[in-house]
């Protein structure tokens, strides 16, 4: 579709830009930043999971020496107006929720109260002299309570705990069912986890009276998007409110809401000072965003062969107390519904999907955003299909993939695939863990009482999204700008947080001129100086990032191109750029530099004897990517298209469990993937790495769990398990290359895959190593307790088959 | 409140703090070394993670008045000028880190595993940045950093006794 551009600097693996700051500790976080006359905010949080609050006495805790205020969530509310909704689809109920509850409380962790203070440790103390009422309200954790006739309502004005509905069909898949020779019905969960950061939510407001103006330094993903939200939230005039996001300490989908950040900047209009808040470890997890937290049946229909004839979806998820409003979460169930049919050639579908409200934390963006939610019960059940059909997980899958010669292919719940190999994806994980080989080890040391498993996931990674009705939305903004000098900057929406875009953008920019990434500086994280663009979310900073920083480099190359034309006395047609040089195809010796065409347009002799008639005097250009194929308006059948790019893989895990304590020990975990065009290998391999060992960790380790009465078990790293090195082996990866004719430079995007089909393969492989106790996996974490219960478990069912 | 005197990458500070300061806050607000960062404050991710008296040490878990009369080093004392010091050099090199908020003091656990072990296993090394956690990079490039990184220290050595 779109010209490819040239490579040069694409595609190699060129050192990133930021490191040198990093590595000498002048990475400058929003915590790291201080201002003169700075205060220290602390939020008080809801000990109860539900309540109704009586009343707030803040008297003694206004008391303490060093406290400058103290906020209420009364107070707050006449300073403010309610969350506004950040995703409002069709079949989506909304809430009406303050940044400080006033009147109820509907998770622990929830802000009630904030103090600002001369010291953190001032503000710390005075939360403690914060006197709450409350009146308990009956906690409703779990999907089964959340849907009781009797339930407790989280939001009274809804009479229901139900926060979407949503119901897609295609085909025929009753009739499908009907004709299957074997139909698998399976219901799966998956806990609640998420990206925890190592750098927390963290927010440095300065407000000032006079002027009315707010500047806000917040670790966020999407700054403007910020900008707009703090607009409507605080009643300012958007021109007045600046936000910055300058490093960010990882975000993972986990920064991109404005709920607590509100809080500091009420506590700097409240003072008139500086106010900074950085949340703690616990805050981050009682009060930051989760995700996952979902049970799907899926019942399918084969032939004895393994052919998929029909799927029928039920997902119900559970949403905590809120995703729409403090985060837009819930959205990642639609994303699911869409892609459950996955890499798969799939005619009759139907899907039911329900969000459920409960007293958990909000419900927000991590690392998949549903297309995990559809992977790990599509290949979970398609395993369990295989064994009972008596064909292998790798035939299974084989006998469904949608062909290399197929694209583009129109899914038959919306999207439309842009490129890929499937089967072949599946042959490298094959061949990369050495499939016969590990199983001819297995057999052998089964013999000898040890337990090694080979599992497999085949995933699609949807990415570029463009949700309507949405602050994620589906453009992104560049501007290119030529310096007098001849140095080049870069102004782009998209935020780096740590994958890298201040350098794969660069290389972009510096292959289109001409040029090196040397003599380009990427600017972002501030909307004072950035055009309004989307962040970075969605792993569109390969698609529209790329893109829309492509387009802008023509604009000004092609100005060039005229401008020196002019100079030279040559038409522009007869020019080329090279080596930084516009010259002329013929006669090379007639060349002008970048830099002397700038001198001389910027400085000297100046515009009116440089300039050809109907340009303008600069070499700067603004340029907006949409995508081609995202479609909005409903087709005949009712259905959107709003991912751009379709990433896909193959991954494979190699574990050992020890059936004596239940561990799992990860030996190898490989992954065949296919991104399209490589911008820069190296940082292409660093985001799948991380994306897995967050998936695998999801499937080993770690799980926010609550108790009955909604009280988070596990709010710090001591007892939240993120692993650490010694927990994994190396990830090993390998690239199949599939451009996607959609993007201009092909590139499709990485940043969620990893975590997309990463637990499915791990969950695979321990049911693999299992085999001999009739294991079926349908739930994780796979903790040492869970897995000698499934052992357990299995050996007591009726015709248990006696392991050997 | 108390005095303390503490020498902070060879420079000598003599400060009036309150008893609860945590050395991290010390390091961050009284000194404005900025590198070592806050994680969890449990003692568990290890981004606080400083040399205190030649072994690193999780400086959220240490008040800063018992840093009275030692020798710190802090991330911000490893590069000479603009030169990066060779562990830093290995991690831009293997793509070692991606936010960089873990990254200093992953940097300073490396520097103290090479000084007790110049040619470390990737087994041991997995074991020696144990007490530190990285959300982003799964960890296999920082192996890889680590190792050349011993490489260089290892080579910089020999040709400093030849």
């Amino acid at each position: 579709m779109a010209e490819q551009s040239t490579a040069g600097w694409v595609g190699t693996n060129y050192r990133r830009k930021q490191d040198p700051r990093f590595l000498t500790g002048r990475g400058r976080y929003t915590d790291d930043i201080d201002l003169p006359g700075m205060l220290y905010g602390a939020i008080l949080r809801s000990p109860h999971a539900h309540a109704r609050i009586k009343s707030v006495n803040v008297e003694a805790a206004e008391k303490l020496p060093g406290v400058i205020a103290v906020l209420t969530g009364e107070r707050a509310a006449q300073m403010c107006e309610p969350l506004p909704a950040v995703i409002a689809l069709p079949g989506m109920r909304l809430n009406k929720s303050h940044a400080i509850a006033a009147d109820k409380v509907r998770w622990v962790g929830e802000a009630v109260a904030a103090v600002a203070a001369q010291s953190r440790y001032i503000a710390e103390d005075a939360l403690e002299l914060i006197e709450v009422e409350y009146e308990s309200l009956p906690a409703i954790v779990t999907i089964e309570q959340a849907l009781a006739p009797d339930a407790a309502h989280l939001y009274e004005e809804w009479g229901t705990n139900v926060a979407m509905e949503h119901a897609f069909r295609t085909g025929d898949v009753d009739q499908a069912l009907h004709e299957a020779d074997l139909v698998v019905d399976e219901s799966v969960a998956h806990h609640r986890y998420t990206g925890a950061p190592l750098e927390g939510r963290a927010v440095l407001a300065d407000y000032d009276r006079i002027t009315g103006e707010l500047t806000a330094y917040i670790s966020t993903q999407a700054p403007h998007q910020c900008r707009t939200l703090l607009a409507q939230i605080l009643r300012i005039p958007e021109q007045k409110i600046r936000v910055i996001a300058p490093a960010i300490g990882g975000g993972f989908g986990n920064k991109l809401q404005v709920y607590d950040e509100v809080t500091p900047c009420l506590l700097s209009m409240a003072t008139g000072r500086p106010v900074k808040w950085a949340e703690s470890r616990s805050e981050n997890l009682l009060a930051g965003v989760h995700s996952r937290d979902y049970v799907c049946g899926l019942k399918i229909g084969f032939r004895k062969d393994g052919t998929i004839l029909g799927v029928k979806a039920k997902l119900v998820g559970n949403v905590g107390c809120d995703g729409t409003n403090r985060a837009a979460g819930i959205g990642a169930l639609a994303v699911a519904a869409a892609y459950i049919p996955g890499p798969y050639k799939i005619t009759n579908y139907a899907v039911e999907v329900t969000g459920v409200v409960s007293n958990k934390a909000p419900y927000g963006a991590y690392r998949g955003y549903g297309k995990d939610v559809a992977n790990f019960p599509m290949e979970r059940v398609l395993d369990i299909a295989a064994r009972k059909l008596g064909i292998s997980p790798r035939e299974i899958r084989e006998r469904n993939f949608i062909q290399p010669d197929e694209f583009p292919y129109q899914q038959c719940a919306g999207p439309v695939y842009d490129s890929g190999d499937y089967p072949a994806c599946l042959r490298r994980a094959l061949q990369m863990i050495d499939y016969d080989r590990v199983r001819e080890e297995q057999a052998r040391l089964r013999a000898a009482g040890r337990y090694i498993g080979v599992g497999f996931a085949a995933m699609l990674e949807p990415s570029g999204g463009a949700v309507p009705n949405c602050i994620f939305n589906g453009y992104e903004a560049a501007t290119v700008r030529v310096t007098p000098q001849g140095g080049v900057t870069l102004l782009t929406g998209i935020q780096d947080i740590g994958q890298g875009v201040e350098t794969t953008l660069a290389q972009i920019v510096a292959d289109e001129l001409s040029i090196s990434p040397e003599d380009i500086k990427v600017i972002f994280g501030d909307t004072a100086m950035v055009p309004y663009g989307l962040g970075s979310w969605s792993s569109r900073g390969a698609a529209y990032g790329a893109s829309c920083a492509l387009m802008a480099t023509r604009k000004v190359k092609d100005k060039i191109l005229k401008i020196g034309g002019y100079l030279l006395k040559t038409r522009a047609e007869e020019l080329e750029l090279k080596g930084g040089k516009v010259a002329s195809r013929d006669n090379p010796s007639r060349a002008l530099s970048i830099a002397e065409i700038a001198k001389q347009l910027y400085l000297f002799p100046g515009p009116y004897l440089t300039l050809p008639e109907g340009l303008e005097p600069n070499l700067e250009a603004t340029a907006y990517w949409t995508s081609p194929v995202v479609r909005w308006a409903p087709d005949e059948q009712g259905r959107l298209s709003i991912y751009t790019t379709h990433p896909s893989a193959t991954f494979a895990a190699l574990v050992e469990v020890d059936v004596a304590t239940g561990h799992v020990k990860l030996l190898r975990f490989v992954i065949a993937h296919d991104a399209g065009t490589l911008i820069n290998p190296m940082v292409v391999d660093g985001q799948i790495h991380g994306g897995v060992v967050q998936g695998i960790s999801g499937a080993l380790w770690e799980e926010l769990k609550y108790d009955e009465a909604g009280n988070l078990l596990n709010p710090t790293f001591q007892d939240y398990l993120v692993p650490v090195a010694a927990d994994l082996p190396d990830i090993e990866v390998a690239h199949l290359v599939s451009p996607s004719p959609f993007t201009p430079v092909g590139a499709k995007g990485m940043g969620e895959g990893g975590a997309i089909g990463s637990p499915a393969a791990v969950v695979n492989a321990v049911e693999d190593a299992l085999a001999p106790f009739g294991v079926t996996i349908r739930g994780m974490p796979l903790t040492p307790e869970r897995v000698l219960s499934l052992i357990r478990e299995a050996a007591s069912a009726p015709g248990a088959r006696a392991a050997g | 409140m108390s005095t303390i005197t503490v020498t902070v990458n060879g420079v000598v500070y003599r400060e009036e703090i309150e008893p609860r300061l945590l050395l991290v806050d010390f390091l961050r607000d009284n000194l404005c070394l900025k590198g070592a960062h806050i994680g969890c404050e449990d003692g568990v991710c290890g981004a606080c993670t400083v040399i205190v008296a030649g072994r690193a040490a999780k400086s959220c878990m240490m008040f800063a008045v018992q840093a009275d009369g030692v020798e710190i080093l802090t991330v911000e004392g490893l590069a000479q000028g603009a030169r990066l010091h060779p562990i830093q050099e290995a991690f831009t090199e293997q793509h070692g880190l991606q936010c960089g908020f873990c990254t200093p003091a992953m940097v300073l656990s490396t520097y103290q595993l090479l000084a007790r072990n110049p040619d470390p296993t990737a087994e041991q090394i997995r074991r020696g940045i144990s007490g530190n956690i990285c959300r982003c990079t799964g960890y296999t490039n920082i192996v890889k950093a680590v190792a050349a990184a011993a490489v260089k220290l290892r080579g910089a050595k020999a040709s400093d006794a030849s």
